[in-house]
């Protein structure tokens, strides 16, 4: 299972696996087996890393991770590749969808100007060696497809924006 | 007369301090509260929270009226401001004199002339306490240049309606002088459309040096000694102590006398601040004077033991003073530091989010003042300070050092807070010589600058990765053969 792991701004993509016995996080081409346990007072746990016992305070947030390790916080933030685009950015997510991770365009379906409806798929693209459908929030109108099939586009970036709705009444 | 009600018109960490002391010697409490706030300390220890209203919480804290309408409406016969808000308006003393309030602090007037920072200036110049030499063009033109000329080099020029640094020259030879006014003038009329001219005597390398100040209005001042406030960032202090590592013993003594003789000019009521710029030869001079209880006030308490706010409150009650000079005194070392919501490593940006898990440094020597609490958030409403960590240590490096592990052990996650830079600039060597200026942070911003280390970041993804639920229940359920074959498609 993956995730996108941000820390001060560098993004680094991790894996994590299970033998049965211990979990094994995969760090580019290192293997690290690894395990987690709740420890005496509020938010600590034990960290068993490649054999070394740390202790640490850990908070879930709901984007990023919070860990307080020898005397200094940090922020993690998170992001589940799988996930479907548009629903981690909230109401502006309506109107534009933007890219969680750096990736690549595979195909693309439809043109600025297309009519399209709600989950009528867009676009595909290719993150993580993961295939992902874009499929329309709503029904609307395609403003603009910045990309290419084969173009590679990065982090954060908007891949597709529908016409705004015109203001509610 | 006495205090049976007191109302505190603050909030945060300054509120829950005042409160804690009203209520330790038998003041009824009564603090504000915006619908908009989260609760805090300050609401969990009044006897009773009052609602304020207002477009937004700051406009709430600022509008008069409304407050003296709810002290009056809750029996209030006294309010303490804090620091911020009103705490420095006169308008608010007379409102409070006109309802027959008590307020914790100086008369109108000394507030009046200590918030002009002109006429405070000339007023300590004309008895004899040392200001910056200065020249100011509109008292009289045509001896400008040899009023600049006496102000002494290095100097600098700055254009009379400016600000933001715009038109400022240092000059630092008399052969620069004329050139470089005729520079900054011909700067201030295009950036500010107004070419007049103030010179002031340009102090490299200065320190920020305060003394606490109190006074009972019925003659009697006394000092509680310096504070050291030269860790500024944005030309805000961060970090405080007392006493100074500047000062010999004798320069001690002769800075916070002035102090108290400025104080004393002005039959100074209640707790009050001197603050003064201090040149690396051993010269002060006269900045302002705050008239009210300053945030780093936790320092001058630690190394004397008194109670600054105790002591407001009996005065306020019509006290004297009851204190000799030579009651007080300077025992160990004591620095605060101030934590606030912000990202150091990104020109101090604010930051906001929920505090998803707090847990407080405690220890020998150890205090916190705070504005926060556990599941709280932080908001951009107010000012971005969560809370403040004051230290006691026998001298200096002990104070340090508890300082230190007084900041790697406050944990507060799920905001980004500063606590991992005050620790650094702790860690500093030139820090801890003693051997700072007011452009500390900005000269060592670089030095101070932390990044993980990879064994570090190693650490924080598996801690992060396995402290997802979400992940770890996905990886749980995968069938055998695929956990074998790990994940990746090739």
């Amino acid at each position: 299972m993956r995730r996108i792991l941000e820390i001060n701004g560098k993004e680094t993509p991790i894996w994590l696996a299970s033998t049965g016995q211990s979990q094994v996080l995969h760090l580019g081409d290192r293997e690290i087996p690894c395990t987690l346990d709740p420890a005496t007072g509020k938010g600590a746990y034990t960290l068993e890393l490649d054999g070394t016992r740390i202790s640490l305070r850990i908070a879930v947030g709901e984007e990023a991770t919070f860990v307080h390790l020898n005397g200094r916080a940090y922020e993690i933030g998170r992001t589940d590749p799988s996930q479907t685009l548009g629903e981690s950015g909230g109401g502006a997510a309506q109107d534009q969808m933007i890219a969680p991770m750096p990736g690549v365009v595979v195909s693309v379906s439809v043109a600025a100007g297309d009519d399209v409806a709600e989950g009528q798929a867009l676009m595909v693209i290719e993150s993580m060696k993961l295939e992902t459908t874009i499929t329309a929030p709503r029904d609307g109108t395609v403003a603009e497809i910045p990309f290419a099939a084969g173009d590679s586009f990065g982090g954060k970036e908007i891949l597709l924006k529908l016409e705004p709705l015109e203001e509610a009444e | 007369m006495s205090i049976n009600k007191l109302l505190v018109a603050n909030r945060g960490e300054i509120a829950a301090r005042v409160l804690r002391t009203a209520r330790a010697i038998g003041i009824k409490t009564a603090v504000l509260r915006h619908p908009a706030e989260v609760d805090s300390p300050a609401h969990t220890i009044a006897d009773e929270v009052v609602t304020i209203n207002g477009a937004t919480p700051v406009a709430a804290y600022l509008d008069i009226d409304q407050i003296v309408e709810l002290a009056q409406r809750i029996g209030a016969d006294a309010v303490h401001p804090g620091y911020g808000f009103l705490a420095e308006n006169a308008a608010f003393v007379g409102a409070l004199d006109k309802a027959g309030i008590t307020f914790v602090g100086p008369t109108q007037e000394v507030i009046d002339l200590m918030g002009d920072k002109i006429r405070a200036r000339n007023y300590v110049e004309e008895r004899g306490f040392p200001v910056a030499p200065s020249a100011i063009e509109d008292d009289n033109p045509a001896t400008f240049v040899e009023r600049a000329r006496a102000v002494g080099y290095p100097l600098l020029i700055k254009p009379s309606a400016g600000g933001g640094g715009k038109g400022m020259h240092i000059v630092r030879e008399e052969s620069e002088l004329e050139t470089s006014i005729e520079t900054a003038r011909r700067e201030g009329e295009r950036y500010f459309g107004d070419g007049r001219l103030f010179v002031e005597r340009y102090i490299e390398n200065p320190r920020h040096i305060e003394v606490q100040v109190m006074g009972d209005g019925q003659g009697n001042v006394v000092h509680f000694w310096e504070r050291e406030c030269s860790i500024q960032r944005r030309f805000q202090k961060i970090l405080e102590e007392t006493p100074s590592p500047a000062l010999t013993p004798e320069q001690r003594d002769d800075i916070c006398e002035s102090a108290a003789g400025i104080a004393r000019a002005v039959n100074y009521r209640g707790a009050g601040t001197v603050e003064f710029i201090y040149a690396p030869n051993g010269g002060y001079y006269f900045l302002e004077m705050n008239t009210r209880l300053q945030v780093e006030h936790p320092v001058t308490e630690m190394v004397t033991g008194f109670d600054l706010v105790a002591e407001q409150l009996r005065i306020a009650a019509g006290e004297e003073l009851g204190l000799q000079q030579s009651d007080i005194r300077q025992t160990g070392h004591s620095i605060e530091l101030r934590i606030c919501a912000e990202d150091a490593d990104a020109d101090f940006r604010p930051a906001i989010g929920d505090i998803l898990l707090m847990d407080e440094p405690v220890g020998p020597g150890v205090r916190v003042d705070s504005g926060i609490l556990d599941g709280g958030s932080v908001t951009t409403d107010f000012d971005p300070m969560l809370s403040k960590l004051i230290v006691h240590g026998r001298n200096r490096p002990e104070a340090i050092a508890r300082a230190r592990r007084a900041a790697q052990d406050y944990v507060i996650l799920g905001v980004t807070t500063n606590l991992g830079y005050l620790d650094a600039i702790l860690a500093h060597p030139k820090f801890q010589s003693g051997k700072v200026s007011t452009g500390f942070l900005a000269d060592e911003a670089e030095a101070l600058k932390q990044e993980p280390d990879d064994t570090t970041q190693d650490i924080l993804m598996a801690a992060t990765a396995l402290s997802d639920a979400r992940l770890v229940q996905a990886v749980e359920n995968v069938p055998e053969i695929y956990r074998m074959m790990g994940g990746w498609r090739n």
